[in-house]
């Protein structure tokens, strides 16, 4: 199969058409109808929730194209490494044991259950990621990220079933709703652009690095790679980008497996363009995706995750399947 | 082939082993003990013996990725372990026996990382000009679009020595070049070699094709997988006694004035030749 050069003129010009109009039409829609909104409509509703969307696919799809990377595992997403089931954790505890309504609670419970699950993470994998001299040998160290991070999650798995199977019927919508990923109150973005800014900021410079990375520990040794502190690097700023947007928005499946999926899929292979790439259609995705969820059956809203599984699968699917068939 | 232009990065040093041994995963089973002896610039060493002998594991060692069990590795006078990562790219290239590919990438691409791993200042056009003449050299040249992973073993092979070539380090390891190739393209292999060696470079390489390491090399390293080992001249080593030592069958040699043929001699191959293998193991 042939392989165009990456066309990162059109998809630059593409990214500079579709950002500003996935904002805007997420500014329009709304649940009373189309148009720009008035002043605190705006201002303290629709642009917040609008950015934190954006901010939200945006760390995902990052995250994934990382763990993707740094794993050589197409399949893996950010949750794989259970950074999101320990914010899940984190944040279903706040909900449950501290009063109903205080401000921001489950947002800081989901930035430390976040931190803590990657703590684990690190703990247990440091040794496997490479020694110092990252004198190892091929494969292990990217089996053991994956099968950590795998019982990291299933051991929050267990934890977030008790904390369903114990909650009174107030707290058990809060917990599902959160669970599913749901944008509704989500306003504080700042926080969650500055740790996703962070995170491409961090794993960008190296993204050349990250990609020998994948054609074998060993060799990118011999290419002058730290592969220990290049592997570790990349998932920090996976477990960051990941943990501000699980904080933000809730579990939010597909988008950061997908997302990098499909920026390959038009051409942009390479990690110094699919990082940021990934970012900004796992952003603009997400808000066209939100914007469905909160107008689809208005007043009342769908849960995001359900919009962007619904879109995003057969989207998937169609580019895949063009693909193999030659095209 | 056309002329073959080889610039290299560095200016080739030589390479010591002293007292080295090895063993399997750093600490499992002795591979080979008290290695000794030095790799000029200029020279092709091939490096012979049966399976699980140590060739991969030396040619690991000698690229700085493992340490041996016991002794000194030295390229010129610095010890190998004291060596930055980032100066060794531009010293020694290691060609594996094995390749990653999970993501799409081009042979060109591929060649590419090595030439921008050894000159990181390199414009993109140059890179993959380099890249893509080096694919050429080694004939595949018109698969430099296509994606790697769509490749066949022998034309992926070629990728990688391409790969390792265009790296332009004096001192090539080669783990098994020939595997995969068919025999248009593994002929293809000795000028290259003889040209990189005339260019003040140094080869080294694991192969199995007794008639393919006397047609490329000049000197040669022999072990036994016993701990044992044989190093020479070509000329000293290829010859049948440490040839049915070593790999505990009986080999033949056939003279034809200064050319020599190896076969496996299976009119000797009895019950002594078994026996001789069990007891070899």
């Amino acid at each position: 199969m042939i392989l165009k050069p990456p066309p990162l003129a059109a998809a630059l010009l593409l990214a500079a058409v579709c950002v500003p109009a996935a904002l805007c039409i997420g500014l329009m829609a709304g649940s009373s109808g189309w148009g720009w909104p008035q002043g605190d409509i705006l201002w303290l509703i629709r642009l917040p929730r609008v950015l934190s969307a954006f901010g939200t696919g945006a760390g995902l799809a990052l995250a994934g194209a990382l763990i993707q990377l740094v794993t050589r595992n197409p399949l893996a997403d950010p949750y794989v490494l259970g950074v999101s089931s320990g914010a899940s954790v984190g944040a279903l505890l706040a909900l449950m044991l501290l009063p109903a309504g205080l401000f921001l609670a489950p947002e800081v419970g989901a930035v430390l259950g976040a931190l803590a699950a990657t703590s684990l993470a690190f703990l247990f994998t440091w040794r496997a990621m490479g020694n110092s001299a990252g004198r190892i040998a091929n494969q292990p160290g990217t089996v053991v990220v994956l099968l950590v991070g795998v019982m990291i999650g299933a051991a929050c798995g267990a934890a977030v079933s008790f904390m369903l199977a114990v909650a009174n019927d107030q707290q058990l919508r809060s917990l599902v709703f959160w669970l599913l990923g749901d944008l509704n109150g989500a306003s504080l973005w700042w926080p969650l652009w500055a740790a996703v800014g962070l995170a491409l900021l961090l794993a960008w410079p190296r993204a050349r690095e990250l990609d020998w990375l994948t054609r074998g520990d060993a060799w990118a040794w011999t290419l002058g790679v730290p592969v220990a502190q290049r592997r570790r690097l990349a998932i920090l700023a996976a477990c960051i980008a990941t943990g501000a947007a699980v904080a933000t928005a809730g579990s939010i499946g597909f988008v950061g497996l997908v997302a990098p999926h499909i920026v390959r899929l038009v051409g942009l292979r390479h990690a110094r363009a699919l990082l940021p790439f990934s970012a900004v259609f796992g952003g603009v995705f997400l808000v066209l995706a939100d914007t469905v969820a909160r107008t689809l059956i208005a007043p009342a809203q769908l849960p995001v995750g359900v919009v962007s599984a619904a879109v995003g699968v057969p989207l998937f699917l169609f580019l895949l399947l063009r693909r193999s068939q030659g095209r | 082939m056309s002329q073959q232009n080889i610039h290299l990065n560095a200016s080739p040093l030589p390479l010591h082993l002293r007292e080295l041994s090895l063993r399997a995963g750093g600490a499992g089973r002795l591979l080979v003990s008290g290695l000794s002896l030095s790799i000029e610039p200029g020279q092709r060493w091939a490096l012979l013996g049966p399976n699980g002998a140590g060739k991969s594991t030396l040619l690991a060692a000698v690229a700085g990725l493992a340490l041996p069990a016991g002794g000194e590795l030295r390229i010129g006078e610095r010890v190998l372990a004291q060596w930055p990562a980032r100066e060794l790219v531009r010293q020694r290239a290691w060609c594996p026996q094995f390749w990653l590919d999970p993501f799409p990438a081009s042979s060109w691409e591929t060649v590419a990382c090595a030439v921008v791993a050894t000159q990181p200042a390199v414009s993109a056009q140059r890179a993959e000009d380099v890249a893509r003449d080096w694919l050429q050299r080694f004939d595949v040249g018109a698969l430099a679009d296509s994606d790697v992973r769509t490749l066949s073993g022998g034309e992926r092979q070629r990728v990688a020595l391409a790969t390792a070539c265009a790296q332009a380090a004096p001192l090539l390891l080669l783990d098994e070049p020939t595997a995969h190739l068919d025999w248009a393209h593994q002929v293809l292999l000795q000028p290259l070699l003889t040209a990189w060696s005339a260019a003040g470079g140094t080869v080294f390489a694991a192969v199995h094709d007794l008639n393919m390491a006397w047609s490329f090399a000049t000197h040669a390293l022999l072990l036994d997988g016993r701990g044992g080992f044989a190093a020479g001249t070509r000329d000293e080593i290829l010859q049948a006694a440490p040839l049915s030592h070593a790999y505990a069958v009986p080999v033949s040699v056939l003279e034809e004035g200064d050319a020599r043929w190896f076969r496996v001699d299976l009119s000797a191959t009895g019950n002594g030749g078994n026996e001789q293998r069990k007891t070899g193991q």
